[in-house]
């Protein structure tokens, strides 16, 4: 003869184990297996590049050579920039090149106009479309060396002798 | 007395908490990414290739031959500790020395424990490209694996090139008075390694004869010639070292008469000969001194490389050069850097 509360401990047994399984379940299935850990590594791997590569163009190939990153600076030659930047960026010893995309921006502090400190768009974000200002980029910067240069002065730096501040943004399209 | 229904009911408890525990590995192995353990890797190989000189550095790692590799701790390609991303070409060469055939220089092993680390055996693709050379070490990529690149430059060794421009300077008029009872002619090439070595000069442009080969090449040699003879004959090469604060001393421990690639290389009109070849020449000459070579030069060492020229019995000497050629930073060409791109693949 099966008893009332026999019956309540096979109905219990019953609820305990769906509810077991139902939490793991859900705690399975709802766990983001994408931890906060695996984000910066792709980040990390971006601003490596990005750093390598300023280092690189801050450095001449030979004794009193010319330095690449001064010398774009100096004659405020984004496109310049943009371009050798990019190469460096995107080269890959075999196959594709990557596809990399890059802003920058050059810090200054202006002494003419009240010892402002001021941003100049150096490289502007793609006008393709494909800039959307969503992206997720990285930021990569280098302090450069200007000398005093004679006058008529470099735009917008003036002709003082300074540090600018080269910041450059990187992203994966 | 238990009855058959708690029976039931708990043996149903015990088997969806079993069914429970046996889920947990799975879901901590869902949050274990091994993908974050290959970058991390990966990105510790390179930091190593990129910004570490290897060690031991003095002799460096690079000069230990096969007898010895097992001596290197570890194996990065930078110049210099001051001098990331900077890479030896010397350090590269050896790094990845038939890397792509039967017999290697380093084994997956050596890749394992001096520049790879870490106890799980992890496998690897490290890959080196400048201009139109790669170099390449490790197997096939897969789907997924642990990744890092780093924009490098390479730094090559100098080389000195004794060309006809300067042939005026080193070449002597042999009805001088003072020459005309000699039977030989000498021309010497010197290294001043307290010049070469000054501290003023950055590791990245420095000419380190300890780390980098010497290079001297004559070449149009036969503007050197006396005008009534094509060629002359190199009887020997011989060095002399000397101290600051003594006299020069011939190096004598050196075998003259057998060919070490290891140590030097000579080639006359692109014959390969030992350091006494007593050979005609009429081209070129080119002598290469490994850094194995300079092992016991200190930093103000002054090392002369003379080559003697002299012919036969009553020949009279059939070339007119001489003197003593500075191979410092004025007269040497030291090549730029050469951009490059490495990339560390792990899984």
């Amino acid at each position: 003869m099966v008893s009332d509360a026999g019956q309540l401990y096979t109905m219990e047994g019953v609820a305990a184990g769906i509810i077991m399984l139902l939490t793991a379940y859900i705690v399975v299935s709802t766990t983001s297996i994408y931890t906060t850990g695996d984000t910066h590594i792709p980040d990390m791997q971006l601003e490596q590049l990005g750093s390598d590569v300023l280092a690189m163009m801050d450095t001449p190939n030979s004794v009193g050579g010319k330095n690449q990153l001064v010398e774009f600076v100096n004659e405020n030659s984004g496109n310049d920039f943009k371009e050798t930047f990019l190469k460096y960026c995107n080269a890959r010893t075999s196959g594709d090149d990557d596809n990399l995309h890059m802003s920058a921006n050059v810090t200054y502090r202006d002494v003419s106009h009240g010892n402002e400190i001021k941003e100049h768009q150096f490289v502007k974000p793609p006008n393709d479309g494909s800039w959307t200002g969503r992206e997720s980029a990285v930021r990569v910067t280098r302090w450069v060396q200007l000398d005093y240069q004679n006058p008529p002065s470099r735009d917008p730096y003036g002709s003082r002798a300074q540090a600018v501040l080269v910041e450059v943004l990187l992203w994966r399209a | 007395m238990l009855s058959l229904d708690f029976l039931a009911g708990f043996t149903i408890f015990l088997l969806a908490l079993i069914m429970v525990v046996s889920m947990v590995p799975g879901l901590l192995a869902g949050l274990q990414s091994s993908g974050i353990d290959y970058d991390a890797v990966a990105y510790r190989t390179g930091v190593i290739l990129v910004e570490d000189p290897g060690w031991p550095v003095n002799p460096p790692w690079e000069q230990y031959g096969r007898d010895h590799k097992d001596e290197i701790q570890r194996m990065g390609l930078a110049v210099s500790k001051d001098t990331p991303n900077i890479l030896l070409s010397t350090k590269v060469e050896r790094f990845f020395e038939n890397a792509s055939t039967e017999d290697p220089f380093f084994t997956e092993d050596d890749y394992h424990n001096k520049v790879i680390f870490g106890d799980y055996p992890y496998s690897y693709n490290i890959s080196l490209s400048s201009g139109n050379d790669l170099w390449q070490t490790g197997d096939p990529l897969p789907p997924g694996y642990g990744y890092i690149r780093r924009v490098v430059k390479i730094k090559e060794p100098s080389v000195a090139e004794i060309n006809e421009s300067i042939s005026s300077a080193y070449t002597i008029d042999p009805s001088a008075p003072e020459w005309q009872n000699s039977t030989a002619r000498n021309f010497t090439v010197r290294l001043d390694f307290g010049h070469l070595l000054d501290p003023t000069v950055s590791p990245a442009y420095r000419i380190d004869p300890r780390i980098e080969p010497v290079n001297v090449t004559i070449t149009n040699f036969d503007a050197y010639l006396n005008n009534t003879y094509d060629s002359a004959t190199l009887k020997s090469v011989t060095f002399q070292k000397a101290e600051p604060d003594s006299p020069p001393v011939p190096l004598r421990w050196l075998s003259y008469s057998e060919e070490e690639p290891d140590l030097y290389t000579l080639h006359l009109d692109e014959d390969s000969h030992s350091l006494t070849p007593n050979e005609p020449v009429n081209s070129s000459i080119s002598l290469v001194l490994k850094p194995a070579f300079m092992t016991f030069m200190g930093p103000n060492s002054i090392l002369d490389i003379r080559f003697n020229f002299e012919e036969e019995e009553d020949e009279p000497p059939h070339t007119n050069i001489a003197g003593t050629f500075p191979y410092n930073y004025d007269n040497v060409n030291s090549p730029p850097l050469k951009t490059g791109v490495l990339e560390v693949a792990i899984w």
